[in-house]
């Protein structure tokens, strides 16, 4: 079974540059169905107004983090199930472990390849899936 | 909480872990787990189920290293497996029996194996296991891959630059305000986005410094390390040059000729440095800096002597100062000795908080301890003079060593000082007024954990200081007063009390209008004869500036009762003077520690309870024509003149008294937030400084008692909280 290269992509990250990188990584991988917010607040906001099937946060953004966000999603009905890929710059242990409890999908340590973001991305899909 | 629900509890986690499809414990479920474990850990703690709390607390820590990818998944699984079915049986023979007869001991063992720490870690230590750097550089080769993308290098010189010009401004701020998190997080961010672009970019340079320097601001962030001026300029240096090298990568991918390589090797050195928490070494001031400073030379004369030092033969500057009658030698030593002096200033080290404290409450215990030990019959029975030599020795000892402890808490006021002063500064800013701000002994020392607390109540007194207090410029021109009024900051020990004084040079208080308004409010009555110290504390009063606003009134008001209340929570008092047209001043006096308190020790049937001495306003026998009960209503005393509700402790706790006619017993005249009343007991014992012993989370809420304290005899006393009993009173 493969993955649905159509799902919708929610990038979250304050820096543009780093959005555009993840961008092409997932264009790598045949992903092209992608939308981007510059922070959590505004990913918030896009969530509630369109329908969005996976999102990949960055950790540290201004005016709301992507923990906060992970744990807006998770508190939010319509939301709670949605995927959650957390970017993290090292596998910070208190970083993770948060997040992890907060109820996040998985986590991907900058910097990455295209091929071990297809991987998480399909093994998300696939358990949730099963 | 009790055994049956931890079994619950863990049974719980044990069906979570069994219903997974897969020998595989993925993420989602890995957090639930880590949730549950929480939980099972708290309570396990809260139970004394000591075996419980071990095998939790191995067991997040097996799941914190599967997540992590630094535990193999299948090993993970393996003895997390083991792990539930030994925490299940550990907590059946708690359930059944009280306690674990069996041994987690090998299990732990192969835990630590397994997690490549020491078993049992001493509590606090585990961030410190090195695992961690294990998992943060990713294994190399696998991930990097170059992406040389030319637009995207140019979006993130573009985006680069702006984010590093976002940390020169932000840097200003935090310069002002040191301990402001939010400065130093906008700091922190740019430099994080930074380098999560450049190792994608494969910009090496650019990924480690910025790395570096994330790091730094980390530590800052958590306060494992001081801003100093000095960190700051590192900050500054760094992100200098990291504008720099963004600025050659723009150079080179515009085919313009690089320039030189920069060299970051020195600039490394010092963040490490820094980060190590190793003060940057101090460069010990010159010996001519000094001597200049003293007077004792000009810099013109400096100059010339260092030149002359440098011919031949060399000599020391000391020297040819010496020599060419420039100093004399007694100059130079001292200035020799001042600068020795500055090498070895640094004689303090960090300690946690957390560990003082620790180390003060046992503190606390042994001095209870020596006491039990010190009133024991069996010991007085012995009657060895020796030993009970022997023992009043413990006791100094003792009681010299909480005193000691006591004071490793004290931190000075400077920084609550500080704070206050830019409050003003903001204050004044926005009201149009023009105040300076001066500070008198800063460096009075206090607990630290009074510190957040008495920062409320002085930062009242403050913006009444400066919203009421305080003219207009044009007003105090017309008043005949500089344009620029003062406030003035002062603190001092008095008596084991800190005493903090807030006056400003302002209007001073009005005290026709307060007593017109007190008597309008129906607080006084026209009649009163009040002494200036008695209008001016009418201020304090609930109700006085409640029914209108108090612009009327030539300054203060608005919630000083509040204000007192808060200082009276935390066993303080308050006072104010005032001269009209000249200021006022705001005298308020803390203790220094809220870990003992001054107490009067009284009996009631077989109890002893403590009254705090601060709310004690005097203590009578009264006559039996004192005493006046009408049916239906409560009793009341007349205490000269006022008529004061009685309360009956022995009637609100439930005890048979010696006494129960107030003419044969003592009467405590208690003041509460609003009101004084009679406090009825059998008798007084004496007054002593008892340390606060917390009743733990259960007893919390219990009406009218505020803690507990082990007395001299070894016996326990409740410490009762004044407020709290009027209102079990007034409840009745």
């Amino acid at each position: 079974m493969s993955v649905n290269k159509n799902l919708k992509i929610l990038i979250v990250d304050d820096f543009a540059t780093m959005r555009k990188v993840i961008r092409n990584l997932l264009k790598q991988g045949g992903f092209e169905n992608v939308v981007e917010a510059e922070d959590g607040a505004a990913a918030l906001k896009m969530l509630k107004s369109q329908q969005v099937d996976f999102i990949i946060s960055d950790w540290n953004m201004p005016n709301m983090s992507g923990l906060d966000l992970l744990k807006a999603v998770r508190a939010d009905d319509e939301l709670k199930a949605l995927p959650f890929l957390m970017v993290t710059a090292e596998a910070l242990k208190d970083n993770v472990v948060a997040a992890v409890k907060a109820g996040v999908s998985n986590y991907i340590v900058k910097p990455f390849t295209a091929e071990v973001l297809n991987e998480k991305i399909e093994k998300i899909v696939k358990s949730l899936a099963a | 909480m009790d055994h049956a629900e931890l079994r619950r509890e863990i049974d719980d986690l044990a069906s979570s872990f069994l219903f997974l499809e897969k020998k595989e414990i993925d993420i989602p479920t890995a957090g639930q787990l880590l949730n549950q474990l929480e939980g099972i850990t708290a309570h396990a703690e809260s139970l004394g189920a000591v075996e419980a709390r071990r095998l939790a607390g191995g067991l997040t820590r097996l799941l914190e290293k599967v997540v992590l990818e630094a535990v193999d998944a299948a090993t993970g699984f393996g003895l997390f497996e083991q792990g539930i079915v030994l925490l299940q049986s550990v907590a059946d023979g708690y359930c059944n029996a009280g306690r674990y007869d069996g041994s987690i001991d090998g299990f732990m063992a192969a835990l630590a194996a397994c997690l490549g720490v020491p078993p049992e870690p001493a509590p606090g230590c585990e961030a410190a296991s090195p695992p961690e750097d294990a998992t943060a550089t990713p294994p190399a080769g696998d991930r990097k891959e170059p992406v040389r993308d030319e637009s995207l290098l140019r979006d993130f010189i573009t985006e680069g630059l702006e984010y590093i010009s976002e940390i020169e401004l932000n840097i200003l701020n935090l310069e002002q305000e040191p301990d402001n998190k939010d400065y130093i997080n906008a700091i922190f961010r740019p430099f994080h986005s930074v380098k999560g672009v450049a190792s994608f970019l494969n910009l090496d340079a650019i990924r480690t410094l910025a790395h570096d320097l994330e790091t730094l601001l980390d530590k800052a962030r958590n306060e494992a390390l001081a801003v100093t001026p000095e960190l700051i300029d590192l900050i500054l240096d760094g992100s200098d040059t990291l504008k720099a090298m963004i600025g050659r990568l723009r150079d080179e991918l515009e085919g313009r000729e690089a320039t030189e390589v920069i060299d970051t090797s020195d600039l490394v050195r010092r963040i490490k440095l820094a980060e190590q928490g190793a003060e940057q070494p101090k460069q010990p001031k010159k010996l001519g800096a000094i001597l200049v400073e003293e007077g004792v030379i000009n810099e013109e004369e400096l100059q010339k002597a260092l030149e002359r030092s440098q011919l031949p033969p060399p000599r020391k500057l000391g020297q040819t100062l010496i020599t060419e009658g420039m100093a004399s030698p007694k100059d130079v030593s001292r200035a020799l000795r001042k600068q020795a002096q500055q090498v070895t200033d640094s004689n303090t080290i960090r300690v946690d908080i957390k560990k003082l404290d620790d180390l003060i409450d046992m503190v606390g215990e042994l001095v209870i301890t020596q006491s039990m030990i010190r009133q024991s019959e069996t010991l007085q029975a012995l009657g060895d003079r020796k030993l009970l030599r022997d023992i009043s020795q413990l006791a100094s000892i003792t009681s010299e060593l909480q005193r000691s402890s006591t004071v490793l808490r004290m931190v000075p006021i400077k920084q609550t000082f500080q704070r206050m002063a830019r409050l003003v500064r903001d204050l004044s800013k926005n009201s149009g007024k023009l105040v300076n701000v001066v500070t008198v002994g800063e460096d009075t020392e206090i607990d630290r954990n009074m510190v957040e607390e008495i920062y409320n109540p002085l930062v009242h007194m403050i913006r009444n200081a400066v919203d009421h207090g305080m003219e207009m410029p044009e007003e105090r021109i017309q008043a005949g007063k500089p344009e620029r009024g003062t406030i003035k900051l002062k603190a001092f020990h008095r008596g084991g009390n800190i005493v903090i004084e807030i006056s400003d040079d302002g209007r001073g208080l009005n005290r026709e209008k307060i007593r017109q308004k007190a008597i309008k409010n129906g607080l006084i009555s026209p009649s009163d004869n009040l002494t200036d110290q008695e209008i001016n504390r009418l201020i304090l009063l609930p109700g006085f500036s409640t029914a209108e606003k108090v612009t009327d009134i030539s300054g203060r008001g608005v919630g000083m009762d509040v204000v007192k209340q808060a200082v009276e929570k935390l066993r303080g008092k308050m006072d104010i003077q005032s001269v009209e047209g000249k200021g006022t001043t705001f005298v308020t006096g803390f203790p220094l520690t809220m870990a003992i308190i001054d107490g009067m020790i009284v009996k009631v049937g077989n109890e002893r309870y403590i009254l705090p001495t601060v709310a004690i306003r005097q203590l009578i026998r009264p006559d039996r024509a004192a005493y006046n009960c009408i049916v239906g209503e409560a009793e009341t005393i007349n205490v000269m003149g006022r008529l004061l509700p009685l309360v009956r402790l022995h009637r609100l706790f439930d005890i048979e008294p010696a006494h129960a006619n107030p003419w044969e017993a003592t009467l405590v005249v208690m003041e509460g937030e609003k009101r004084s009343k009679c406090l009825l007991v059998d008798e007084i014992l004496g007054k002593e400084e008892v340390v606060i012993k917390n009743l733990g989370e259960s007893l919390k809420r219990i009406k009218g008692v505020s803690g507990g304290a082990i007395l001299g005899d070894g016996n326990v006393g409740l410490i009762l909280d004044p407020e709290g009993l009027f209102e079990m009173a007034e409840a009745n």
